[in-house]
């Protein structure tokens, strides 16, 4: 009985060895590459993002964008403001891939004041909502008819405002229905690798992973030859531009 | 580090293409300015290809209809300071010779005030279409009745009897009478959307209200560059827009309207030129307009008097009256559709047989809808039918055109 017993047991013995192994070299492994990961990410974490910085220069000349004439008007229509079309948008041709894990979601406002929409050039990341407030007295119609973004937002009076949110990237042509000499851009990135000008020109993109890139720069739909820069581990590369 | 799958690129790849995109638009979208932006020109260009119309139902004289036009508009305006600008606008049609459609100074006396004076070949103070004057301003393809149809009456000719006005009914478009100017020419809508008169104008605006006179050379159904028969037009138009997206205005107009050498033809040379051969005119119009839909009512009455020459005689003023309803609505991004009923209607004249109205009725419905392929491009489509209560020429017409205008 007890002999019988033994052998059974040798055997079921003989049976698991296999399992053992196979288990014993499955620790190895996940031990392998759990270090390998932990010391990757130490890595990553040790670098330090960097700073894209510059200045834009416009040279060509940039004429207001007038009225239509109003022959047929009773009187002369009342004042404006003009449109800030020497701003200039600079981005990353193409962005690390961190950067499309992130969803922004946030919200921005292209308001709509003395017949002009303000600020004229809006650049944001997918995702992002934006309100188009009315604040004249009087109605305005947004729309656009660009591939990324289709809307209208029909007429609304002074106090009002109408969203939209923009999910596909591209560049958006927003104008209004009732003023015809009303227009704005909205750049929409897949990345937050980008940034506006100030009104000398002037530009940071922040926050840019150490690397090589391409920069683009773009000012009322004409944009730059792509320039290559070199992002130092969490230093500042400075790149200028020129747009004719 | 940087990763450069095709995938993780696309989203900035699109943006470039975008950028591409929007500089492959060669058509210009935008007014060109000139020296400093003191000059401001745009154009507007509308090619209509529509069906036969053998009712003349939509033509505005006898070689050019409505529906079957390629009209050309380049308009113009030079700043000259902030108290001065001179405004123009040349027209051509069906690519024949350029003609000035509208030509004046306009004078701001005072920058901050809401006050201007307009002098030269001015824009109508009567009514509120004939300002819609951009072919994208008109939803439909057709113009409204009392802006484009042809009735029998002309300034420069003139029936002797009743019998010889009925007997003229429907024939607006190529009329000829006994009396005046013997050869047959295009009788006059009750106002004109094709020319504009020449005079002075006074536009002030106040709050919600604004209010505009002018006196003219000729009337709102024959404008003239100059005058024919000593006599002024006065008009005047009082708007009020109490909130946002409504308009509503009232017009009125007074001026002699047949020419001295008609009056002359019908009442003997010895007959003074000054009797008030008239024709008078009101208006009143509203617009609503909100979210997707805009919705606009007009009517218009206007009576011509007439001089009394012949049995059975014209004793009456001749009086017509029109309305019309017309509304958009926007479906989708870029596309609507339009509707436009209305109905000109005319008094009764007693004749030597029967009593009838002067002119034959004319009902219309038109129904269409516009696709905009890019911002200032629009493609339209539409119907119309036209019903002519009497007359002799064809009472029934359904017609079909497509539109295409570019503006910028």
């Amino acid at each position: 009985m007890k002999e019988s017993q033994r052998t059974q047991r040798e055997e079921r013995t003989q049976r698991e060895r296999p399992v053992r192994v196979f288990a014993r070299v499955f620790l190895i492994f996940v031990s392998f590459v759990s270090l390998v990961v932990i010391q990757t990410s130490s890595q990553l974490a040790a670098a330090r993002n960097g700073v894209i910085r510059g200045r834009v220069e416009i040279r060509r000349v940039m004429p207001q964008v007038e009225r239509r004439p109003g022959v047929t008007d009773l009187g002369a229509p009342a004042a404006r403001d003009v449109d800030d079309r020497l701003r200039s948008v600079v981005y990353l041709e193409s962005a690390p891939r961190r950067a499309f894990e992130v969803d922004e979601g946030g919200r921005k406002v292209m308001d709509q004041r003395n017949e002009t929409f303000v600020p004229h050039l809006l650049a944001i990341m997918t995702g992002t909502t934006v309100d188009f407030p009315n604040s004249d007295k009087f109605y305005h119609n947004v729309f656009s008819l660009s591939k990324p973004a289709r809307f209208d937002l029909g007429r609304y009076s002074a106090g009002r405002s109408r969203s939209i949110r923009f999910d596909r990237p591209g560049i958006v042509r927003v104008f209004c229905d009732i003023h015809s000499h009303m227009s704005a851009f909205i750049l929409v990135f897949g990345h937050p690798y980008f940034a506006v000008t100030d009104s000398q020109g002037r530009y940071h993109i922040d926050n840019v992973p150490p690397g090589s890139y391409a920069v683009i720069a773009w000012n009322e739909g004409n944009a730059s030859e792509p320039k290559p820069v070199m992002v130092p581990d969490g230093g500042a590369a400075e790149l200028d531009f020129a747009l004719r | 580090m940087r990763v450069g799958f095709v995938a993780l690129r696309l989203a900035p790849m699109l943006v470039v293409a975008s950028a591409v995109g929007a500089r492959a638009q060669t058509l210009p979208s935008e007014p060109i300015t000139l020296a400093q932006g003191r000059v401001t020109v745009s154009g507007d260009v509308s090619a209509t290809v529509g069906s036969r119309d053998p009712g003349f139902f939509d033509y505005t004289d006898y070689e050019h209809s409505a529906l079957r036009l390629l009209r050309i508009d380049v308009s113009a305006v030079a700043k000259a300071g902030p108290h001065f600008s001179l405004l123009g606008e040349v027209r051509s049609e069906n690519i024949d010779s350029l003609r000035a459609y509208a030509l004046y100074a306009r004078i701001r006396p005072w920058t901050r005030r809401d006050f201007d004076i307009q002098v030269g070949l001015i824009p109508p103070t009567f009514g509120a279409f004939a300002r819609r004057a951009y072919a994208n301003d008109n939803p439909l393809i057709g113009y409204p009745l009392a802006y484009q149809y042809l009735t029998s009456l002309r300034p420069d000719a003139l029936p002797a009897s009743a019998d010889e006005l009925l007997q003229k009914r429907s024939l607006g478009w190529l009329v000829r009478y006994s009396v005046g100017t013997p050869g047959a020419d295009r009788g006059v809508p009750l106002v004109s959307a094709f020319r504009w008169d020449t005079g002075v104008q006074v536009h002030a605006k106040a709050g919600i209200v604004s209010g505009t006179a002018a006196v003219t050379a000729g009337t709102v159904s024959n404008p003239l560059f100059s005058d024919d028969n000593g006599g002024r037009q006065i008009a005047g138009r009082l708007e009020v827009r109490p909130v946002a997206g409504l308009i509503a205005g009232a017009s009125f107009a007074r001026g002699r309207f047949l020419s001295d050498s008609a009056v002359r033809s019908a009442l003997g040379d010895a007959a003074a030129t000054d009797q008030d051969f008239a024709q008078t005119a009101w208006g009143a119009d509203v617009e609503y307009s909100r979210a997707y839909y805009l919705v606009r009512l007009e009517s218009i009455a206007s009576a011509w008097r007439i001089p009394r020459i012949r049995a059975p005689a014209i004793n009456e003023s001749l009086r017509a009256l029109s309305t019309s309803v017309e509304g958009r609505y926007k479906i989708i991004p870029g596309l609507y559709a339009a509707l436009r009923v209305e109905h000109l209607g005319f008094s009764d004249l007693v004749g030597s047989m029967a009593t009838l109205p002067w002119d034959a009725p004319v009902t219309r419905v038109e129904v269409g809808t516009g696709y905009s392929i890019q911002r200032n491009l629009l493609l339209k489509v539409a119907y119309q039918h036209n019903t002519r209560d009497g007359g002799v020429l064809r009472r029934v017409e359904n017609l079909g055109a497509g539109q295409l205008v570019f503006w910028f």
